[in-house]
């Protein structure tokens, strides 16, 4: 089942003639359950695409259907209750709130949906993450990436229909990149959580099951 | 619904309030036992409101809830209730979530099903390769023109077939176990030294021959969950293809290094290489480099190194610069909770 198909989506930014084509008719699904990576060099369109997916920015033309819902016909308040109940972010300088707790921080999504924590799943994350021991700190007590792992729990927490991260070990140095990225791996499998992620290294998109290539805004290779 | 909330409570301290006051004041009693007895009997009609009122919004929510439950097992669509702040909608959309992961449990075993399929399929063109070549030569050899030197050579060719064949089922049949969960780990707290020298012990021999120099870089004291006669069966996969790719005097690495969530174990050596765009398909069952086809192999080592791994929790990565050589890092989980 495809969790997320993108149709002919552009995104045009300025007019001609120094219009730049950010995004140039990219077409693609993502299976449910799966990882996908979207490789790119800088300038080739992947976190704008990405932007697009998480209803972040809209697109000049083309469709996004999350979980069967299209995005660009939301209202914005109803976009942002949808992106609250069913995406997870996850981006480079983790965004954590600095004067919450790692435990506060983790469980704010499904606070502000209004809803109460499921404290055995909760718990299940924490562990599989490494975090069981690190929750009562504030995040700047924390190494680089022990904060990721709490963006990464804070993404989970809420079952999102789709966990998209952008260059999720950009600030971290190669081993704990390989950590960071292995755990994201491992938790996808274990919750059968469908991954986007974006990156430009080559290496930490090996963990994937699915490569996509973006270049110029238009996708240039697909495989699995 | 809001203003009913609170009104209603609001209303009801207010008249209590009153009555407190009349009791306290100098008013003559009848008067005063019959504004209590009205006050009294408004606060009851009052609750009496209160009930029926969320009794009945109770009732529309369950209504509404067991409606959506029943569309979703009819399969129908319905988006009224999305992306709403309201009760109704959390859990229509909870509801809806629920249905998903049960679909795509549903899909799973049917893609498990089809992977089957085509593993059965590629096997049988595996197994069909070296049969079609013993049948051959087995013709050759009964033919009476044939002479004595060419027989031998034949059965030469026979019996290499024979054991490539015998070779593949072993692994077919480990690499099935593997993949349907057949195996049983004994994951044990103990020394990667330990599981690394297993799996060196048939290596030393091929190694040494092509003067391939081994260096291990490992504190005997590091240990990690992991079971060790499987691991060294993938540690030694990767180093069957460090040796046989790795040209004469050439050298392999090996660090253990601990980190906070895993163990790395990496293997680097100064072979071939392998173009960044071959990482994923080294992994695959049966896939070959093109220009590795004169070696031997069947495309089936890395495919059981990276199931064994994963299997434990962990996964292989690999950085290369073709032409300069590989590394192969294998992570072990250190905690006992993946």
């Amino acid at each position: 089942m495809n969790i997320l198909q993108t149709t002919n989506l552009t995104k045009y930014y300025g007019e001609e003639p120094v219009q730049v084509k950010a995004l140039d008719g990219i077409t693609l699904a993502v299976e449910q359950g799966s990882f996908t990576a979207i490789v790119g060099t800088s300038g080739s369109g992947k976190s704008t695409l990405l932007h697009m997916l998480g209803g972040l920015d809209t697109p000049t033309g083309g469709s996004v259907m999350v979980d069967g819902q299209e995005l660009c016909r939301m209202k914005r308040s109803e976009l942002t209750i949808f992106r609250r109940r069913k995406i997870g972010f996850v981006f480079q300088n983790y965004n954590l709130i600095p004067n919450l707790t790692v435990y506060d921080n983790i469980v704010l999504p499904v606070e502000l949906d209004g809803r109460s924590v499921d404290i055995s799943y909760f718990h299940e994350i924490t562990a599989v993450l490494g975090l069981s021991d690190k929750l009562q700190r504030k995040p700047n007590k924390l190494s680089g990436g022990q904060q990721q792992r709490a963006a990464i729990a804070r993404a989970l927490i809420t079952k999102p229909a789709i966990l998209l991260t952008d260059e999720p070990t950009g600030n971290l140095d190669s081993h704990t990149s390989q950590e960071v990225i292995g755990l994201l791996q491992a938790a996808g499998k274990k919750f059968h959580q469908t991954i986007v992620m974006i990156t430009h290294n080559d290496e930490i998109a090996q963990i994937a099951d699915r490569i996509i290539r973006i270049e110029d805004g238009r996708l240039a290779e697909s495989r699995w | 619904m809001k203003v009913y909330k609170y009104a209603l409570p609001g209303a009801g301290i207010l008249l209590s309030a009153a009555g407190c006051i009349l009791a306290f004041t100098q008013i003559p009693e009848s008067v005063g036992r019959a504004v209590l007895l009205i006050i009294l009997l408004l606060f009851g009609i009052l609750d009496m409101g209160y009930y029926f009122y969320f009794r009945r919004k109770f009732i529309d929510f369950s209504e509404e809830v067991c409606c959506h439950a029943e569309r979703i097992m009819r399969n129908e669509e319905d988006r009224t209730q999305h992306n709403q702040e309201t009760l109704v909608s959390k859990v229509v959309m909870e509801l809806e979530k629920m249905d998903e992961v049960m679909q795509s449990r549903l899909s799973e075993s049917s893609r498990e099903k089809e992977n089957l399929q085509k593993i059965i399929s590629d096997t049988a063109h595996q197994v069909k390769t070296p049969l079609t070549s013993i049948r051959m030569y087995h013709d050759m050899l009964s033919d009476p023109d044939t002479d004595v030197n060419e027989k031998e050579r034949f059965m030469d060719i026979i019996r290499q077939q024979l054991e490539k064949l015998e070779f593949l089922i072993d692994s077919l049949i480990k690499s099935s176990r593997l993949e349907n969960d057949m195996i049983r780990l004994n994951m044990e707290n103990s020394s990667v030294f330990h599981t690394l020298e297993i799996s060196l012990n048939g290596m030393i021999t091929k190694a040494e021959r092509k003067k391939i120099d081994i260096t291990i870089h490992c504190n005997p004291a590091v240990k990690v969950m992991h079971d060790a006669k499987w691991t060294a069966e993938a540690l030694g996969n990767i180093l069957d293809n460090a040796v046989k790719y790795t040209p004469e005097r050439g050298n392999i690495r090996i660090d253990v290094i601990p980190g906070e969530m895993y163990v790395e174990i990496k293997i680097q050596d100064t072979g071939k290489g392998i173009a960044a765009g071959s990482y994923n398909d080294i992994f695959k069952r049966f896939y070959r480099e093109a220009s590795v086809s004169k070696e031997e192999g069947l495309g089936l080592g890395l495919y059981i190194s990276r199931n064994i791994i994963s299997l434990q929790g962990g996964y292989i990565m690999v950085h290369s610069v073709p032409g300069q050589g590989s590394s192969f890092s294998i992570f072990l989980p250190n905690r006992k909770n993946i």
